[in-house]
């Protein structure tokens, strides 16, 4: 067969001689590289379903009429991909996948401090997706990837408690996640891998497991609860019960909004790490990119109520809630300032993640500042529950999260596998994926303002122009999504054998072979540079051997 | 080896210290039961049975966590997570807690219990 036989014993490599042996080997290992391949497989495939329901969402706002799905129906298709998209991908999505992989590797570890329990996360996700699938293949649910109460507590006549079981048990796998992360991190450093020589992807999927162990046992505790008012009638939410419906909110977002930073804190950790690879130049503002993730995951969780400003909350905890959503904006500007500089006077080069980043920074800067938008108690109320919700924070998930995953993937594609993917196809789809997400997203910021309620399958006539130029930018989203599964799936065959070090990037992870062997290092690493300690003059003398035909 | 030496360093909790605050606990309950009937016979007001029965029940929570939970002879770093935990409790409660004191109950509803 080939003659592109990869150097050593590699962790992809197999002894197994039977079909059992190799399920055996992949199923119950315990090496942190495995892991993050069968969440890279798994996540990808929730990703697939979570878009497959967009694309119904999409096809049914064509037209302002109801032709594809009744109203029920269309709850249904929104609430699936809701919960596919939060619970099943982006939450798990970068630290499940690159965060397993690459964890020990950049500290210099042998493996996470549990590997077990590791292997137990992998476990417990996949037993929370079938819970949800279930419940889908069931009927689905209809109250909202919220279950907003009383109506999933009492009303909702969907599979509420199957899709809340799935949540419940995916809660458990992020935080074993979280505790193997920060346990690993504390613990498991190579000598002389300081605190403040960590890569900035260590920095930032710390943080996110700050907010992982702290906030989701609330989010566990109330979909229990939800659970036993619906099934018992013990009146904990609903007010015909004696219950209380806010009490239900504001523990729902003491958890879910500091979600969002646990979706997007990682992707931070991701774009820095490109950021000053592509640039080749250390990370401008190391120390304040890395406290303002913790900055970031503290504050996260003092703003929730800015999802309550018009759902009877007192004047009093808007206002409150209003001005500490402010202070947010500060530790995320301090990040895009410091990658901005970064670029500065680097040698700049424009390859597949790159682009990715690069994306990401103008994406995430138009979704956080309309998150300043909406955390104005006025502007909020006049469009809370419109499409200005939905596209500011498609900006922030999908022109961030899903961005720097991607970004993140195609970087250390060549680490994981071996092998390069295809250049050409790589800038060619990370463009599509550029115009298509606009193409979907910037025109509901204008419908959404101009009054479009989201949740809603019918629509006046006035909003048919937006609502079809947004579907073809999905379709356009969608083929840029299909093209990187069919490149890099090939690549895994046919792509050039990639080398130690593709990007001449610094971290421990680029010093060993791709793939990787098995105990990562033959040896302890002992870390005595500094991180992203590139060349002073890397720029000169790249701009000096740069000729014709080299890539950009 | 160098790893059990580290263990020891940290500290050991014995079985008669797990007897003594499981007995403590179940003093503490009896206190609780107690107190309960105390504030029914003795007419005293709601917000100070409350706010015993709290106390009560916080006693029994850092017990716990000292002892059964083995914070009190973890490393700093555990015992620093065991307080970032009470301190995000803290916000959860003093902030909602916050929203309902300014909420401005109905006057139909009449002063709150």
């Amino acid at each position: 067969m080939a003659t592109t036989a990869l150097p050593g014993r590699n962790y992809l490599e197999e002894d197994a001689t039977t079909i059992g042996a190799w399920l055996k080997a992949w199923f119950l290992t315990v090496d942190h590289k495995r892991i993050a391949i069968l969440y890279l497989l798994s996540i990808n495939f929730f990703f697939l379903l979570g878009g497959l329901a967009a694309s119904v969402i999409r096809v049914e706002l064509i037209t302002p009429q109801g032709d594809l799905l009744s109203a029920d129906l269309y709850n249904r298709a929104f609430t699936l991909h809701g919960i596919i998209m939060v619970f099943f991908f982006l939450i798990p999505g970068i630290p499940a996948v690159l965060g397993n992989f690459l964890v020990p590797l950049m500290i210099g570890a042998r493996d996470m401090a549990f590997p077990r329990l590791n292997l137990f996360s992998w476990y417990l996700y996949m037993a929370g997706g079938i819970f949800a699938l279930t419940a889908a293949i069931f009927g689905g649910v209809d109250t909202g990837w919220t279950f907003y109460t009383p109506f999933s507590s009492t009303y909702a006549n969907s599979n509420v408690i199957l899709t809340i079981t799935g949540a419940f048990i995916m809660g458990f796998s992020s935080i074993t996640t979280g505790v193997n992360f920060i346990v690993t991190i504390h613990t498991m450093r190579a000598p002389g891998m300081t605190w403040f020589r960590l890569p900035l992807f260590i920095w930032a999927s710390y943080a996110t497991s700050l907010i992982i162990v702290l906030a989701t046992p609330v989010i566990g505790i109330t979909l229990l609860l939800v659970a036993i008012e619906r099934l018992w009638g013990v009146g904990i939410f609903d007010p015909a019960l004696g219950g209380d419906p806010l009490l239900f909110q504001h523990l729902f977002w003491f958890y879910s909004h500091p979600a969002v930073y646990i979706m997007i804190l990682p992707g931070f950790g991701v774009i820095s790490e490109l950021i000053a690879a592509f640039s080749r130049k250390r990370i401008f503002g190391y120390e304040f990119i890395a406290f303002s993730s913790m900055a970031i995951a503290l504050l996260g969780f003092l703003v929730w109520g800015h999802h309550m400003f018009v759902s009877g909350q007192s004047v009093y905890a808007g206002l409150v809630f209003s001005f500490l959503t402010m202070l947010v904006a500060i530790p995320s500007a301090i990040k895009v300032f410091n990658w901005t500089a970064t670029l500065y006077k680097g040698s700049i080069s424009y390859r597949t993640p790159m682009l990715y980043a690069l994306g990401f920074i103008g994406l995430f800067v138009i979704g956080g500042l309309t998150g300043i938008f909406l955390g104005i108690v006025a502007i909020n109320i006049h469009v809370t529950d419109t499409y200005f919700v939905v596209a500011h924070f498609h900006y922030v998930m999908v022109g961030g999260a899903i961005m720097a995953y991607l970004g993140g993937i195609h970087y250390w594609w060549p680490k994981m596998t071996g092998r390069m993917y295809n250049e050409v196809w790589g800038g060619i789809s990370a463009l599509i994926i550029f115009v298509g997400f606009n193409m979907t997203f910037f025109p509901q910021f204008i419908v959404g303002y101009l009054g479009m309620p989201r949740r809603y399958h019918v629509y006046p006539q006035e909003f048919q122009v937006l609502h079809v130029l947004s579907s073809a930018g999905a379709t356009i989203l969608a083929i840029g999504f299909i093209i990187p599964i069919i490149y890099l799936t090939i690549s895994l065959w046919k792509g050039a054998i990639a080398g130690d070090n593709p990007w001449d990037a610094t971290g421990l992870e680029w010093e060993v072979s791709s793939p990787p062997p098995t105990h990562n290092f033959t040896t302890t690493p002992v870390v005595t540079r500094e991180a992203y300690d590139y060349p002073p003059d890397a720029a000169e003398v790249d701009a000096a051997n740069w000729r014709p035909g080299s890539p950009l | 080896m160098a790893h059990h030496e580290h263990e020891h360093e940290r500290g050991h909790i014995g079985p008669a210290t797990y007897y003594k605050v499981f007995a403590a606990l179940m003093v503490l309950m009896f206190l609780t039961v107690g107190a309960w009937w105390v504030e029914g016979m003795l007419n005293i007001p709601r917000a100070l049975g409350v706010f015993i029965a709290v106390a009560i029940a916080s006693t029994k929570t850092v017990l716990i966590v000292l002892f059964f939970m083995h914070i009190k002879v973890s490393s700093r770093v555990t015992q620093l997570y065991a307080v970032a935990a009470l301190v995000a409790l803290l916000f959860m409660f003093v902030i909602t807690m916050g929203d309902y004191f300014a909420r401005g109950w109905p006057p139909e509803l009449g002063p709150l219990p």
